[in-house]
């Protein structure tokens, strides 16, 4: 991947006079995510696609180009990289064969480490749903959701919700039973952090 | 003919339907499911976040406890066959995280197990002409729409379970058990997924527009093997039939019901019970 970045860097291949400081960015997100963003050609198809498109401040095909342009803060600071969903369908669609949906993983990795992360409520989500599998070894749907509220400060998000589900048998009252080794192994890889 | 099975979290707590008629038509089928002997979350979504061996680590330990048993792993739910089909494809070809998740693994694997996925059970090693000859209550002239989404599909290249575009191993199933497949153009579409949980509104408009479709094709059943589209589209379905009438009710139940329901399972077996939109004044409607 280093190697990519390199030849990408050698060579003329990014058409636009960029600032260095700009090409780094284009740069790291195809190094990080191995994909050559710089083959796009802005056929439009993964926003034509996408099934949240209409929700995004920025489409994809649009988040590709602005990657290509070194444009690290709109796309970083972009809500449209917390939206997808990793449904794959750009990724399936691109006739540049670039894994598109890995990009915008990419992106949300860097957000993250950057401090840009827009839409934390995705972010305390997936840390809520961590924490679950860390402390029962299996999702405990009932635990995750209220945990998820707490962060969020949706303290009532679905609660309405919560008669009907469990009378339908979706909301069990006890986790069901995992493998303990889990919360070990959480321990071991965080003592081991790259 | 032996399989190590995973269940998975969402199997064994809001689908428990899908897993309890997957076993009785697995049984018809003589198919032995050995349910792993102990097993924890594959981990969803997180493990296809690149950076992190902690993603991997999950799915690959349930791949190694399937390999004690069998050659290959069968799963229902579709996040979970994503998850272990892909952490396996990046296991096998990836050496660098092979080799970091070989030192956290507490145990061996050597990347040789096979993750089948029901349907791909059924339609490569058991054939439709088998379940056929097992059909007792054939669906004839019910209208069915197969609903795939996306993780049972794509990425294609990793997956490869059938056409990622137009895909036909649950018509050609569909029509094992007498239905009238109705083909609609959402059907590999996106549900919403997970942001039922942090933007329920953006999930709803997902769902609302596969229902539309499917409804306005005439489908008086959807059929899929994800708990999660399940939920998403069986949700918003009892919220848009309480708001108005604008569609008629399509319920959405798994095609482990219904190959059980035309195999002459007993109603209580079947679950519709827990389903939101219930689908058993349907099915008595079109005299089931």
């Amino acid at each position: 991947m280093k190697q990519l970045a390199e030849q990408i860097a050698r060579t003329d291949e990014v058409p636009i006079l960029l600032t260095e400081e700009a090409q780094k960015f284009t740069q790291e997100v195809i190094g990080r995510s191995g994909e050559r963003v710089d083959w796009c050609y802005q056929c439009g198809k993964c926003t034509a696609g996408c099934p949240v498109t209409f929700a995004m401040d920025i489409e994809p095909s649009r988040v590709m180009r602005l990657v290509q342009l070194g444009q690290e803060e709109r796309v970083l600071r972009s809500k449209a990289i917390w939206l997808c969903v990793g449904c794959q369908t750009c990724t399936t669609r691109c006739p540049q064969e670039i894994d598109i949906a890995k990009v915008m993983d990419t992106l949300r990795e860097m957000a993250t480490e950057k401090g840009y992360a827009a839409d934390r409520e995705v972010v305390t989500f997936f840390k809520s749903f961590l924490d679950n599998i860390r402390k029962y070894g299996r999702t405990f749907e009932p635990m995750l959701v209220f945990q998820y509220n707490l962060k969020s400060g949706h303290l009532f998000q679905d609660a309405d919700k919560a008669p009907l589900l469990l009378s339908k048998g979706k909301l069990p009252m006890r986790p069901s039973k995992g493998s303990m080794s889990v919360q070990r192994i959480f321990d071991a890889l965080e003592g081991n952090k790259r | 003919m032996q399989v190590a099975y995973y269940p998975g979290c969402t199997l064994a707590s809001k689908a428990k339907a899908f897993d309890q008629t997957a076993r009785w038509v697995a049984q018809k089928l003589d198919v032995e499911l050995i349910e792993l002997p102990q097993w924890q979350c594959c981990g969803g979504l997180v493990p296809q976040v690149t950076d992190t061996v902690m993603g991997l680590l999950a799915p690959i330990r349930i791949l190694a406890d399937a390999q004690a048993i069998s050659d290959r792993l069968m799963t229902l739910c579709s996040f979970c066959y994503n998850t272990l089909k892909r952490a396996n494809f990046a296991f096998q070809r990836d050496s660098e995280r092979r080799q970091k998740v070989t030192d956290f693994l507490e145990q061996q694997y050597d990347g040789n197990l096979k993750v089948v996925h029901m349907l791909e059970l059924i339609r490569d090693e058991i054939g439709f002409d088998t379940v056929r000859s097992k059909v007792t209550k054939p669906l004839t002239g019910v209208r069915v729409a197969p609903y795939y989404g996306c993780l049972l599909l794509r990425p294609p290249k990793e997956i490869g379970l059938d056409d990622p575009e137009d895909p036909t191993v649950m018509e050609q199933l569909l029509e094992a058990l007498g239905c009238e497949v109705v083909d609609f153009p959402r059907k590999v579409e996106c549900c919403g997924s997970f942001m039922i949980a942090h933007r329920p509104e953006l999930a709803a408009q997902c769902s609302t527009t596969i229902l539309r479709s499917a409804s306005s094709f005439g489908a008086q059943l959807l059929v899929t093997s994800c708990p999660l589209c399940q939920f998403n589209l069986d949700w918003q379905q009892m919220r848009m039939l309480e708001s108005n009438g604008e569609i008629s009710p399509v319920p959405v139940i798994y095609f482990t019901q219904l190959m059980a329901l035309a195999m002459g399972a007993e109603p209580h077996l079947l679950g519709f019970e827990q389903h939101l939109v219930d689908p058993r004044p349907t099915v008595m409607e079109l005299g089931l």
